[in-house]
């Protein structure tokens, strides 16, 4: 026998019954008698959702039914099990509709059966909204009372709208749990037909919530699988007719989790085997992507970004963790689905109550993350929120990052009972939180023991580290596909727009291209958008169609074109929040940087704020552009106008700063050894001539170039 | 050289919503050119005014709006006695007291509060709730209930809250929805998108763009009111067709010109035409800048904007 044969046949048989029905209520009640559910303006809601037709008598529905029998085609294929399952459930409908006959009430506390229009309103928003972040349908009788109370409790306690068909009903009531709209735990009818109940309640969240067209029913499946986050748990044994059920429930998009064994077809995503009922939730959930939100962290200390600056002394400290004397490390690490136990927390090691007062220990936690959007470059990313979140805890403290950080827990906060688990946790609510656009699944692992943390600094962390920063060595503009745009300072600098790529980061040093991306990701009409490089109008200025007509819309029209590596010709405007504006220095064809810390006079006359009046707010003066500190060792630096070699100037502590990149790159490109030593700084020069003199005499290279202007 | 006309044409307009139901609905935006710029095209429809009222009643306005007022007890005598005003399109109700800082009234009294008003007056009605995000998420949702069928316009779904009220009076309950942003096209475009996505109808949709008072951080106002119309029309953005309605009073009552007392400054004089003048000038600017309704408090002030739309159409 096969899945098909079970869908049909079930299918079949209720079709049978619906039809001896209808018969009988005809010869009852005659043709013309009125059929219709209380409190809707739906008619038979799922009959009129699929096909656009309103019933009103019981001619009509007799009518109906040969439009359903129509749809129970019997090829095996896939969607004749689909449309013979959405057949069924219709059939439903209508033997549901024939017990309000004559204004009858068929069902009784604490059965709902049909659910007004208004009930689907008033839970409509929280659906949307999120508040309710899932619909469960449960189906039959679970193995035992207590399971089947506990599976209940574990949706009701997510926020997760419960809903009961058959012998679930009578195990809820036996163990006196209380039911109804209010507490989100709804018994619909002990039939399988009353399940249709709750199918009428997404179906018209469709036509209200989703403007879907009545009769559209290609539109009508898409919004249920795209919107409606319910899924059935079905308990065995599974006749037929509930198989057949479950097909229509699949083909709205809701997977179908059983405990049945026993003549079962598994279909991936859909129709799912679990013999464990203690893990119907969790499979449910996963199955049906439902994330539940966090608002509360299980820690014994506050939570807050009011704690963010606190700072521990020593002698008020319990214990501290120290990677620059121990090892140490933190690491996100992007794992399969399968590998992940979401919430697993897992401490290898001591606690912090066997560790000494003031004593020094080793830590490494991993945070193992899995998603269907999840990308290894988003690793770094959600890593760097890891000081936040640690020292958002009240009595906690973290300074440094990679294997390099440093963690104080205070005397006070231990005595609260703060343990090295509940770091565990904080991360945990953190980034699932946070990050819920990329993480579907997140479990952390902490180890104190110190054979442990080596092991996890020198064999995982380390190579981890190396590979990224391989990565971000590689990453150059020419090899990758796209670039972002970042319009998050227009607020106060309206016509601006950042171009971030991979060689040249946000003005403001604080957007990478990969900070970019993972913005773009996690907020997809945020600020960072993403803008093609498929024309290149001049791949020398870094100009393209592409970069053009996005500068353009996010601008508003302001701004029409923009080179990527000139500051000569239409150079990339500045909000205000560059960290350095660098400008031509006529006298020596080359330019001077200046970086907003320093509060001297530079050899164009000017200081910092002098030439940032004349090269913040959006617009674009050739000659000056802002710019990240990490963007002068760039090989894409002015590259239109000679790179790197033009730079004449710098202060000394931002000349400092770059030295070793910016010399790596200037032996990279020119082949000069310790470029900055021919660079001048404020201690040599403050004006053009002198600057200049020196200059000559270190041979600087910008001497011999072609004038700028 | 004789002097030729050339109109500025855009190939875009702003969304014409109507507010009300029965005989008695406005309808603002519709338009396709720069506010009042009757040369390059005639005004599709004239800028609207709504008049404030409170559920807090009469004890927080100045004396001038007091004796407007005189007599009037009930919410439902004051609804009608606003709707009463000459110039006046609608009437806003600002459920003030529902802030948790201040009278934190329940949701069900300011339901009783909202029902009395309807009740009592046919005009359009604007809701507005009580500014804070978590009782307004709440509140708003009922206010959508219990007005179906009054097609009223419901301030303000904002970023946090959007969901919630965005659902429930965009698709559940069939009003128009305010989206309210803080004075940001990004930030304005970027609540229309989510809006939308959630199923909204965009036709649906009026912006707040935020506001403030003039000489309060007004030029960020006029200057994003301005780029919101210029992207809506010029570069055909339809994220950005929403009409904008502006809450004046509530900004212009609050600053000291409208404060200060004559006994605390005497050489300003009356605090009433303070008010009013702060009340005027805002609101005229926010209509040159591109508001297609205002909403003041002043009988005043309702009659001299009214004119001056009058004049310029």
């Amino acid at each position: 026998m096969t899945l098909f044969d079970r869908v049909f046949g079930g299918n079949d048989a209720v079709y049978g019954l619906t039809e001896g029905a209808i018969d009988g209520a005809i010869a009852q009640y005659g043709e013309d008698k009125a059929v219709s559910f209380p409190n809707t303006a739906y008619s038979l809601p799922c009959y009129y959702a699929v096909t656009g037709t309103k019933v009103t008598t019981l001619k009509e529905l007799k009518e109906a039914l040969g439009v359903v029998k129509t749809l129970m085609t019997r090829e095996k294929r896939l969607n004749d099990a689909f449309m013979s399952g959405v057949a069924t459930a219709l059939c439903a409908e209508f033997i549901e509709v024939l017990k309000y006959i004559d204004g009858a009430t068929p069902y009784e506390e604490p059965c709902y059966g049909h659910l007004a229009d208004a009930v689907i309103r008033e839970l409509g928003v929280p659906l949307v909204t999120g508040d309710i972040p899932g619909v469960a349908v449960i189906l039959g009788a679970a193995p035992t009372t207590e399971e089947g109370v506990a599976l209940v409790k574990s949706y009701q306690a997510q926020g997760i709208l419960v809903t009961l068909v058959g012998g679930i009903i009578d195990q809820v009531a036996e163990a006196g749990m209380k039911t109804g709209a209010n507490v989100r735990v709804i018994p619909l009818g002990k039939d399988v037909t009353a399940v249709i109940h709750v199918v009428s309640v997404a179906l018209r969240a469709a036509l209200i919530f989703g403007n879907v067209k009545p009769g559209d029913a290609g539109t009508l499946m898409k919004y249920t699988m795209d919107r409606v986050p319910a899924f059935v748990n079905a308990f065995k044994p599974l006749d037929d007719v509930i198989v057949a059920c479950g097909a229509g429930a699949i083909a709205l998009g809701f997977p179908v989790v059983t405990n049945e064994t026993e003549n079962i077809f598994r279909v991936p995503k859909s129709l799912i085997v679990q013999e464990d009922v203690s893990k119907f939730n969790a499979t449910s959930l996963e199955a049906r992507d439902i994330k539940i939100k966090i608002t509360n962290i299980d820690i014994p200390v506050a939570f807050a970004s009011a704690f963010e600056g606190e700072i521990i002394r020593r002698k008020d400290m319990q214990v501290e963790f120290d990677g620059s004397r121990v090892d140490c490390a933190e690491l996100v690490q992007t794992c399969d689905a399968s590998e992940i136990e979401d919430h697993k927390i897992t401490v290898v090691g001591p606690e912090v109550d066997d560790m000494e007062l003031g004593s020094k220990n080793s830590i490494a936690y991993v945070v193992k993350v899995a998603g269907k959007n999840m990308q290894a470059d988003f690793e770094p990313v959600i890593e760097r929120k890891f000081h936040n979140y640690i020292n958002c805890i009240e009595g906690v403290y973290h300074t440094g990052q990679r294997d390099m950080q440093r963690i104080r827990i205070s005397i006070e906060a231990f005595n609260a009972g703060f343990k090295i688990k509940h770091i565990g946790e904080v991360l945990y609510a953190s980034v699932k939180n946070e990050f819920d656009a990329v993480v579907d699944k997140c479990e952390v692992v902490i180890y104190t023991d110190p054979a442990e943390c080596t092991r996890i600094r020198h064999e995982v962390a380390i190579p981890t580290f190396d590979k990224r920063d391989e990565r971000l060595d590689t990453l150059t503009d020419e090899s990758v596909d796209v670039y972002y745009s970042c319009i998050l300072c227009q607020a106060f600098s309206p016509s601006h727009v950042c171009v971030v790529t991979p060689e040249r980061l946000g003005l403001c040093g604080a957007v990478s291209w990969l900070d970019a991306k993972a913005t773009h990701q996690l907020d997809p009409n945020g600020p960072c958008q993403i803008i093609t490089k498929e024309r290149p109008i001049d791949e020398n200025l870094g100009s393209y169609e592409d970069v053009d007509e996005a500068v353009q819309k996010f601008s508003q029209g302001a701004l029409e074109h923009v080179t990527l590596y000139s500051i000569m010709q239409d150079p990339m405007t500045s909000c205000g929040c560059f960290e350095c504006i660098c400008g031509i220095e006529p006298f020596s064809n080359g330019v001077v940087i200046a970086n907003r810390e320093y509060a001297g006079m530079t050899p164009l006359g000017m200081t910092f704020p002098e030439m940032a009046s004349m090269t913040g707010g959006g617009v674009q003066t050739p000659g000056f552009m802002g710019h990240g500190k990490h963007f002068i060792s760039s090989k894409k630096f002015m590259k239109a106008e000679g790179g790197i070699e033009r730079i004449v100037w710098m202060p000394k502590e931002l000349k400092e700063f770059v030295a070793e990149r910016l010399n790596k790159t200037a032996q990279e490109l020119y082949g000069i050894e310790n470029f900055t030593d021919m660079i001048g700084d404020e201690t040599v020069a403050e004006d053009p001539e002198t600057l200049v003199a020196f200059l000559t005499e270190k041979g600087h290279p910008a001497l011999g170039m072609d004038p700028m202007m | 050289m004789p002097f030729n006309q050339k109109p500025q044409k855009f190939n875009a307009k702003i969304n014409a919503v109507t507010i009300g139901s029965g005989d008695k609905t406005v309808t603002i935006g519709g338009e396709n050119s720069f506010p009042f710029y009757t040369f390059d095209a005639p005004t599709e429809n004239t800028a609207k005014i709504g008049v404030e009222i409170s559920d807090l009643g009469l004890d927080e306005f100045s004396e001038g709006v007091k004796a407007y007022y005189e007599g009037a007890t009930t919410m439902a005598e004051i609804a009608q006695k606003a709707a009463a005003i000459e110039g006046a399109d609608f009437v806003a109700l600002i459920l003030d007291g529902g802030d948790p800082n201040g009278a934190n009234k329940s949701i069900e009294e300011l339901i009783e509060v909202v029902k009395e008003v309807a009740g009592a007056i046919d005009c359009p009605l604007v809701v507005e709730g009580c500014k804070n995000v978590e009782k307004d998420a709440e509140l708003l949702p009922k206010v959508a209930e219990v007005l179906q069928g009054r097609n009223a316009l419901l301030l303000s779904e904002k970023e946090e809250n959007y969901k919630a009220i965005g659902a429930a009076a965009g698709l559940a309950y069939n009003q128009i929805v305010g989206a309210e942003s803080a004075v940001d096209i990004n930030l304005a475009k970027q609540l229309n998108v989510v809006t939308t996505q959630l199923g909204v109808d965009a036709k649906k949709i009026v912006m707040n763009i935020g506001s403030a008072a003039a000489g309060y951080g007004y030029e960020y106002v006029v200057s994003t009111m301005d780029r919101i119309k210029g992207a809506a029309l010029g570069q055909s953005d339809n994220m950005l067709q929403m009409p904008i309605i502006t809450p004046v009073s509530a900004e212009t009552w609050a600053v000291k010109e409208a404060t200060a007392s004559e006994a605390d400054m005497p050489e300003w004089g009356s605090a009433d035409e303070r008010g009013i003048d702060m009340e005027v000038m805002t609101a005229a600017a926010d209509l040159a800048a591109g508001s297609d309704a205002v909403i003041l408090r002043h009988p005043e002030s309702v009659k001299t904007i009214s004119k001056l739309i009058k004049a310029l159409a």
